[in-house]
């Protein structure tokens, strides 16, 4: 393999190695010198979890060539404060709560400091700016932000160090702001997700996935794949000893295709060989030949009489449908003033954890199958995963590693079980990291919903009755779908006490990209929905939306849309909290936004205007002062 | 029209915590240790929502020391309990009552030692920040000191917990069921800024509340509903995954659009208490109800501003300005007639 | 991912030629590097197995800039931080600030060249509008025989669609020159889909010069990027505004006649709505940045 020599500096000590010319500034900080302080969230530029210092200047490191680093001074997470101290910047993080899952923030601090390296007196707006190459999934930037300003202003010495510390505890550790006791770890980016572990002797995985969204596998050549360098071992569905499936709900998804491909980005074949580089090369050596089957990419045509059927034990496509039925929904709508009617529909969204998935898997002294991942359900993997490599349940072991994020996208064990059975045919240590874009086209993703809507009320805005008929593209499996359907139908129509209802929500098989658990599981789809609808009545009404809200909740001793009699509901709290902090002008919603007085007031920010602290020198000053 | 125009508007929201239609359940074990420490297992590990701070907590209040002097094992389906899975805001609700009562048992082992010791009722014993005391009395000491005398009794004070939820699964013909043993509620409020020239919207403020039942972390809450606000304005504005026959369009962070630290706007939130009755910590759940009125909440403030209704989600610049132009349309209609 | 059997760093121009030349079939040029890495990623062009990577970053006869004869010549090294902390840059290129503070983010800023984004001569290009509003030409180089030479033209005709460019094999970017234009008002109008890290759906640069009362349009430069397969100078619009007098009702009619030329693929009726308000926009918010630097270069002038 060519090589190139390079020094350079690393937190201040020299460092001299030979590389492979191809390498990354990230590849060889994280791989060569082990130092996983610096992330690779997506190893496009786009996510400044790789962030570090190149000669005082921050630069993300994915997007610089290793070799652009000979004779500069690298300057890393690891290296901003003495081995077991923090930073001002670090403990400013730990105090405010800025670390969730953790996976952005070795780059936040990065991009902290920075920030304020450059401008000790930055403030709010500019500071925003400087942090605006880094992305955060977990915290909303709220706390960060905080935290950037909270370390200024100590380090500017406006504030006392003291303003770092925990909070006094009163009479009791429930209701004080503990700080996390996960967050020093986090800020110095000594905390090793799966990704950045290292077993000896470890192999690497890559993964050959589908082309197409539906085709049958009509033949399988691994024979070049197994004779190339480094390769030490290639699997296929043939290799999987028990019984193939897993799901959340129902066990419908082999760990590589079994026969046939049912979405672009489906494993098919999984390499393990000495290196990652060789892992990936050998993909190319796989040969599949696949006949393309007509393929369904929209919910509505899975339903249609005819159509392609994706899994035989669902012939007519449906994943689950759930039928709620209360009150008489004639009645209900002829005891109505107003009805309305409406069509809305939701996209599918990705999670975008910052962490891509990951996870190592062994054989131990004792032939106890392990599999450490961020996997959000160790205890349903496991069973899923002993029946499928057929080991009794105790020879087989999960450990979860520290998540860098979930949102449910970690929910499936997607990966797991062909790690699992690459560390049993090799007996070594098989390490699988996800790229960004492995990431995205192979997981589930929140599910699309196209709604029908319709809503009856009185004069008075009393909601008589409701019908709400949502479906959903559950994509190639059903993975979490049953569950999302079940808890879109019992919230699907609000807090409100609604006598007359008639709810069905069905997710049907198709060809794209599966759906999945994805925070609130349905209840946000159809609760956009049906909190658009009310707006709408209220304007048709001349009521304010506060108002035919209280109408209209649920309080205690109401039966919800699955007759379930509540013991609390707190709906007149929230809305008063809600109504009350907002200082909300009362009024009906009829396009009032221009006359409204309660606009432009305590705690809203100034709209962003890049750039302002290039334009106005001397103002920006004035304003930090 | 000015270029820019600000709206408001408001959603409500509820969701349903702690499982019952497939019973939910967790387990725990809690030691108190060496040094009045304690070590406490249970199968979760953070996914970044701050379980294992209020785990900390939970545990140290229940056993009268400092959270920072309790470890937490790893989530290990060889060394630890079931505590099922990372996720449908459950973590609080189920693993922290399942801890509050192995916390419990093993705080009564020690507690009935101590009891004897001082020759005293259990019952008047009180710990808490690592002190012991009996109430009424003078007798005290640390908790160091009577974990030491404890074991010296030939006691290892330790403790089990398991926690589950009660109802019904749905009917499969009404759905009639009681399939979450607890519902939370919330309500936001967002003001945006639309620019009519481009179809930008901009969220300047949100407003949120919501019942948590009991603030165990109150930081750490807050930290909840801002992260879940930014994915539900990122859900309601910009991000979209999209595929052609199949085939994805959106491969990475180039396409598939996240907010940034730009777009997030200030988060007011306001904890409201309403006791759980069902559980013995009172917590309800955050994670995911947060996320539930934002996009609502943004679509109706749009609405507010421009007097368009957006049902059709994200709502781009281009979804933004093709509803002005339909009004505008819609409007000279009307004048027409 | 992308893979390679050499990679160089050559220290000048003629070494950098030299190796250019000799480079075996499907080398590349590299500069911030900041198109490439993320263009050798699944979903693009995968995984790319390069020869040689000749990387320009150290090349001296490309780094730094010079003014000269009322224009700027910028070394193929500059980088987009440049134009936004170099405070002769940003006030001698009044719109060039504005367009940076939208391109990428502060990090990208620091690796990422003009240069490069005029030869990647994507349609959404940042550096492309403003570029041709400065009337900016190209200063290419190559060997003949053992001798540099060096070739010119203007960075509108280099441009020749998306992702095609006049660059022809063994040639390297050494400068972009441009117009100097202090005095002037500067402005750039960009629309994606969120503020940071985005890629343009529309964007406008205008630089703008009034006569000392500040009533009448003296100059004005106007250009659109992201409407079709090239960027676009508005030199009819411009035509319309230059030597009339200043007036809400002249820049809106302006503005309208550009809507036309709006030529993208998609999403026409957006860009075409854009269009017409960023027109307005640019010109007005670049008016009002020329009356700021008029009252600022008075100031210098009073204070000297
Ligand atoms: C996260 C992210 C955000 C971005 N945001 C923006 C944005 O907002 N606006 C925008 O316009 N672009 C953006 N880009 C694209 C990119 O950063 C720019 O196009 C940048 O200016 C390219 O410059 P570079 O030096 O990095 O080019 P490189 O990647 O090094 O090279 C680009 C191309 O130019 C060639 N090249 C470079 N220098 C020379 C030379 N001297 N002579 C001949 N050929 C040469 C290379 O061979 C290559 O084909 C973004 C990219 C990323 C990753
Ligand atoms: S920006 Fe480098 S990994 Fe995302
Ligand atoms: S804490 Fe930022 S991505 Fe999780």
């Amino acid at each position: 393999m060519p090589e190139l020599e390079l020094n350079f500096e690393v937190n201040g000590r020299t460092v001299a190695k030979r590389i492979n010319p191809g390498l990354r500034l990230l590849d060889v900080l994280r791989d060569d010198l082990n130092m996983t302080g610096t992330k690779e969230g997506c190893g496009a530029g786009e996510c400044g979890t790789c962030s570090v210092f190149v000669d005082g200047k921050l630069v993300k490191s994915c997007l610089m060539p290793a070799a652009k680093a000979e004779g500069t001074r690298i300057e890393t997470v690891e290296g901003l404060a003495r081995p077991g101290d923090l930073t001002v910047i670090q403990r400013a993080f730990y105090k405010t709560g800025a670390s969730q899952c953790g996976y952005c923030i070795p780059g936040m601090v990065m991009a902290a400091t920075s920030a304020l390296r450059d401008n000790p007196d930055a403030g709010h707006e500019e500071i925003k700016e400087r942090m605006g190459g880094n992305i955060c999934r977990c915290t909303g930037y709220t706390k960060i932000i905080e935290a950037v300003e909270l370390a200024r202003d100590v380090i500017a010495g406006r504030m006392s160090p003291a303003a770092l510390e925990a909070d006094a505890v009163g009479e009791s550790y429930i209701g004080n702001s503990v700080r996390r006791i996960d967050a020093p770890a986090k800020v110095a980016g000594r905390l090793k997700y799966a990704g950045d572990m290292i077993m000896p002797d470890m192999l690497h995985m890559a993964v050959l996935r589908s082309p197409h969204p539906h085709a049958e596998i009509v033949s399988m050549d691994t024979s070049a794949a197994r004779a190339m360098p480094g390769v030490e071992c290639v699997i296929t569905s043939e290799d999987v000893p028990g019984v193939d499936g897993f799901g959340v709900f129902v066990h419908d998804q082999p760990i590589m295709a079994r026969g046939k491909v049912r979405y672009v980005g489906e494993a098919v074949a999984a390499v393990a060989a000495t290196d990652e580089r060789s892992a990936r090369r050998a993909l190319a050596g796989i040969k599949v030949t696949y006949r393309e089957l007509p393929g369904l990419f929209d919910a509505a045509d899975a339903l249609a009489p005819g159509a392609p059927v994706l899994h035989d034990y669902a012939p007519d496509n449906i994943v689950k449908h759930i039928p709620l039925r209360k009150g008489n929904i004639e009645a209900g709508f002829a005891a109505a003033d107003l009805i309305l009617e409406e069509n809305f529909s939701t996209q599918q969204v990705e999670h975008a954890y910052l962490e891509p998935e990951a996870g190592i898997a062994y054989v131990d002294h004792d032939d106890v199958v392990t599999v450490i991942s961020p996997s959000q359900n160790i205890t349903h993997h496991r069973h899923m995963l002993a029946a499928i490599i057929d080991r009794p349940i105790q020879k087989v072991r999960f450990i979860m590693s520290p998540v860098g994020g979930g949102f449910g996208g970690k929910e499936d064990m997607i990966y797991q079980g062909m790690l699992a059975l690459a560390a049993m045919q090799t007996h070594k240590p098989v390490r699988i990291v996800f790229t960004r874009e492995e990431s995205i086209v192979s997981t589930a993703k929140r599910h699309p919903s196209r709604s029908k809507v319709r809503m009856g009320l009185t004069r008075a805005g009393r909601i008589t009755a409701m019908e709400f008929d949502m479906l959903s593209d559950g994509g190639a499996y059903g993975m979490s779908s049953e569950g999302v359907m079940r808890k879109a139908a019992i919230l699907s129509c609000g807090p409100y006490e609604i006598d007359n209802l008639k709810v069905d929500t069905t997710v049907v098989y198709t060809n794209n990209t599966p759906s999945g658990a994805f925070r609130s599981f349905g209840g946000m789809q159809v609760q956009f929905a049906t909190e658009s609808m009310v707006d709408m009545a209220a304007e048709k009404l001349g009521l304010d939306p506060f108002e035919i809200r209280r109408r209209n909740m649920m309080k205690p001793g109401s039966l919800t849309h699955t007759q379930q009699k509540l013991g609390t509901a707190s709906l007149g709290m929230v809305l008063d909290a809600a109504e009350k902090g907002s200082r909300w002008e009362a009024g009906a919603p009829t396009v009032r936004g221009a006359t409204r007085g309660d606009t432009h007031g305590a705690g809203t920010r100034e709209p962003c205007k890049l750039g302002e602290r290039f334009a106005a020198g001397p103002e920006t000053k004035e304003r930090v002062a | 029209m000015e270029r820019t125009v600000r709206g408001r508007g408001v959603a409500a929201s509820w969701y349903g915590i702690a499982r019952t239609a497939t019973i939910d359940r967790a387990g725990a074990w809690a030691e108190l240790d060496d040094g009045g420490t304690a070590k406490v297992v249970t199968g979760v590990t953070e996914i970044g929502e701050g379980i294992l701070t209020l785990l900390a907590q939970v545990a140290a209040e229940e056993l009268g020391i400092r959270p920072e002097q309790v470890t937490l094992g790893d989530n290990d389906t060889a060394r630890s309990p079931e505590a099922a899975h990372a996720g449908a805001t459950r973590q609080t609700y189920m693993v922290g009552n399942s801890i509050a009562l192995a916390c419990r048992e093993a705080r009564e082992k020690l507690f009935a030692e101590i009891a004897e010791y001082w020759d005293v009722e259990a019952t008047l014993l009180h710990a808490f920040d690592g002190i012991l005391h009996a109430e009424g009395t003078n007798k005290s000491m640390t908790m160091a000191e009577a974990v030491a005398i404890c074991k010296g009794r030939g006691v290892v004070p330790v403790g089990s917990g398991s926690f589950t939820a009660h109802g019904t699964g749905l009917d499969p013909v009404d759905g009639s069921g009681a399939p979450w043993q607890v519902y939370v509620f919330g309500t936001q409020v967002a003001e945006v800024e639309v620019d009519t020239v481009t179809g930008e919207v901009q969220v300047l403020g949100i407003w949120a509340a919501h019942d948590v039942g009991r603030a165990i972390n109150p930081r750490g809450i807050e930290g909840q509903i801002e992260g879940a606000i930014v994915q539900g304005l990122g859900q309601a504005l910009m991000e979209d995954y999209q595929t052609v026959e199949g085939h994805t369009t959106t491969h990475g962070f180039a396409k598939y659009i996240l907010p940034t630290a730009l777009d997030v706007p200030e988060i007011t939130s306001f904890l409201v208490e309403d006791r759980d009755p069902l559980s013995p910590l009172g917590a309800k759940g955050i994670g995911e109800p947060a996320l539930v009125p934002t996009a609502p909440a943004i679509m109706n403030a749009i609405y507010d501003a421009i007097g368009v209704r957006i049902t059709s989600l994200p709502a781009t610049p281009e979804k933004i300005l093709q509803g002005l132009k339909e009004k505008r349309r819609r409007n000279e209609g009307i004048a027409a007639e | 991912m992308l893979s390679c059997r050499s990679y160089q760093m050559p220290k000048s121009l003629a070494e950098a030629l030299a190796l250019w030349r000799g480079a075996p079939e499907g080398s590349r040029l590299i500069a911030g590097a900041t198109d490439i890495l993320p263009w050798a990623r699944e979903g693009r062009a995968g995984d790319v197995e390069i020869d040689t990577l000749i990387d320009l970053s150290r090349v001296a006869e490309l780094s730094g800039y010079q003014q000269k004869d009322g224009r700027i010549r910028l070394g193929a090294n500059v980088v987009w931080q440049d134009f936004l902390t170099d405070p002769v840059l940003a006030r001698s290129l009044p719109c060039m600030p504005f367009c940076s503070v939208w391109f990428a983010d502060d990090q990208i800023r620091q690796q990422a060249t003009l240069a490069g984004n005029l030869v990647n001569a994507s349609p959404a290009a940042d550096g492309t509008p403003p570029v041709i509003a400065l009337n900016g030409d190209i200063e290419i180089a190559r060997l003949d025989g053992d001798t540099v030479v060096t070739r010119t033209m203007p960075v509108a005709d280099f441009i020749s669609g998306p992702g095609r460019t006049d660059l022809k094999p063994g040639e390297i970017v050494v400068a972009v020159t441009v117009d100097a234009l202090p005095g002037y008002g500067g402005s750039y109008q960009k629309v994606g889909q969120r503020r940071s890290l985005v890629i343009s759906s529309v964007c406008c640069a205008a630089v703008v010069k009034t006569d000392p009362s500040g009533k009448v349009f003296e100059d004005v430069r106007l250009a659109l990027g992201g409407v079709g397969p090239k960027p676009m100078r508005l030199t009819e619009t411009e035509a319309m505004l230059r030597g009339k007098a200043i007036s809400a009702d002249l820049i809106e009619r302006a503005s309208a006649g550009p809507v036309d030329l709006v030529a993208s693929r998609t999403r026409v009726d957006y860009r075409r709505t854009v269009v017409r308000g960023f027109v307005r926009a640019a010109v007005e918010d670049a008016l009002a940045h020329a009356a700021q630097s008029a009252q600022s270069e008075e100031k210098e002038t009073a204070n000297a």
